[in-house]
């Protein structure tokens, strides 16, 4: 490979990768969801034990994606995979893990 | 040991179809620069590919352990609200007390230190990415830093979890105890050997790059020990929304 097309190698890769800066946005984001689960968790706890768990569940599934896609590449590296046999054969997998670990939760019944 | 890695390296390139990664010093030489691997036909190199193969496996892993953990915390939480003998007499009076009185088992955690241990691990993501990115633009200074604080941080997670474990024994939950006793120090047990796995991967780069041996060429083992750093960083942002905040 000639040391041209070599550069565009090189630039196409930090194409899609973040920037510095925007690491440390995501690193903030992240930061400040934690904040805000903690306050959540500790504010909204009722003397039962009883909390509103769904936008605990929520902020979880935001953070798992932010650094999924941000930190592990995944947004970037997808853009690049896009419609090829790994994005299919990646969701297909999550897709039915997911589903054999609802089926496995749905299955369960306890008596005391 | 950083020859063996070396040489692991040199001889994954190859296995990789891409033998002209590596060079008679060792150092890659590939065509993307970056030690990139060949591309398989999946549109991702072979090394990446193996790395996210492996990462499945773990999705599956942990998977069965949450799930696992879940459970058996239902069940315990019932049969001690039911008050039932066999359950009540693994832990000393005052943590069963509580237990019922939250109807959770809550009142054992301490949210502020495990939030401090979480932001921990979120800070060492960043400084992971960063010593990729330092790499990866030859910036060999900030790569030894970045690199050095991820292995740091990582280190300072693993010494709160011991302290956490210490305490919690102290206060009577034994791993052998009880149904939630055996499910949470198998599940944070399980993440805690992993991140010190990281640890170890983040010291032999450090050994590396002090002998001048993590140069640009090998940006992409640096974004694989990232993957696998990132992925324990997630599967602790799961633990910690699903272990201890959520009753």
């Amino acid at each position: 490979m000639t040391t041209d097309s070599t550069t565009a190698v090189h630039d196409a890769h930090d194409d899609h990768h973040p920037t510095e800066k925007q690491y440390w946005v995501v690193f903030v984001i992240l930061g400040a969801l934690t904040a805000l689960e903690i306050y959540w968790a500790e504010a909204f706890r009722e003397p039962g034990g009883g909390i509103l768990v769904w936008p605990l569940i929520i902020m979880m599934v935001i953070k798992f994606l932010l650094v999924a896609g941000a930190f592990m590449h995944l947004w970037f590296d997808m853009k690049i995979l896009n419609g090829k046999l790994f994005t299919w054969a990646f969701m297909g997998a999550l897709v039915l893990a997911m589903a054999v670990f609802a089926i496995v939760f749905a299955a369960f019944e306890f008596q005391v | 040991m950083t020859d063996v890695l070396d040489e692991n390296l040199d001889d994954a390139n190859v296995f990789a179809g891409n033998e002209d990664a590596v060079d008679g010093d060792g150092h890659g030489t590939d065509d993307h620069g970056h030690g990139g691997g060949h591309h398989s036909s999946l549109g991702l190199s072979n090394m990446k590919l193996a790395m996210w193969l492996f990462l499945g496996s773990e999705c599956l892993l942990f998977g069965a352990l949450i799930s696992t953990y879940l459970l058996s915390r239902a069940r315990f939480i019932q049969e001690l609200l039911a008050g039932n003998p066999n359950v009540t007499s693994t832990m000393p009076d005052f943590l069963v007390e509580e237990f019922q009185e939250a109807g959770s088992v809550q009142p054992l955690f301490d949210i502020p230190f495990t939030s401090a241990s979480s932001f921990i691990l979120l800070m060492s993501s960043l400084t992971m990415v960063l010593a990729h990115k330092a790499v990866h633009e030859a910036d060999y200074r900030n790569s030894k830093i970045w690199l050095s604080a991820t292995a740091l941080l990582g280190s300072v997670f693993i010494a709160g979890q011991v302290y956490e474990f210490t305490a919690f024994y102290r206060e009577g939950l034994t791993y052998t105890g009880n149904l939630f006793g055996s499910a949470f120090y198998t599940l944070t047990g399980f993440h805690g050997v992993h991140v010190t796995g990281g640890i170890i991967m983040l010291m032999s780069l450090l050994v590396l790059a002090f002998r001048g041996k993590l140069n640009q060429d090998r940006a992409e083992t640096v974004e694989l020990v990232g993957l696998y750093w990132h992925f324990v960083d997630i599967i602790w942002v799961l633990i910690f929304t699903i272990v201890y905040l959520i009753p």
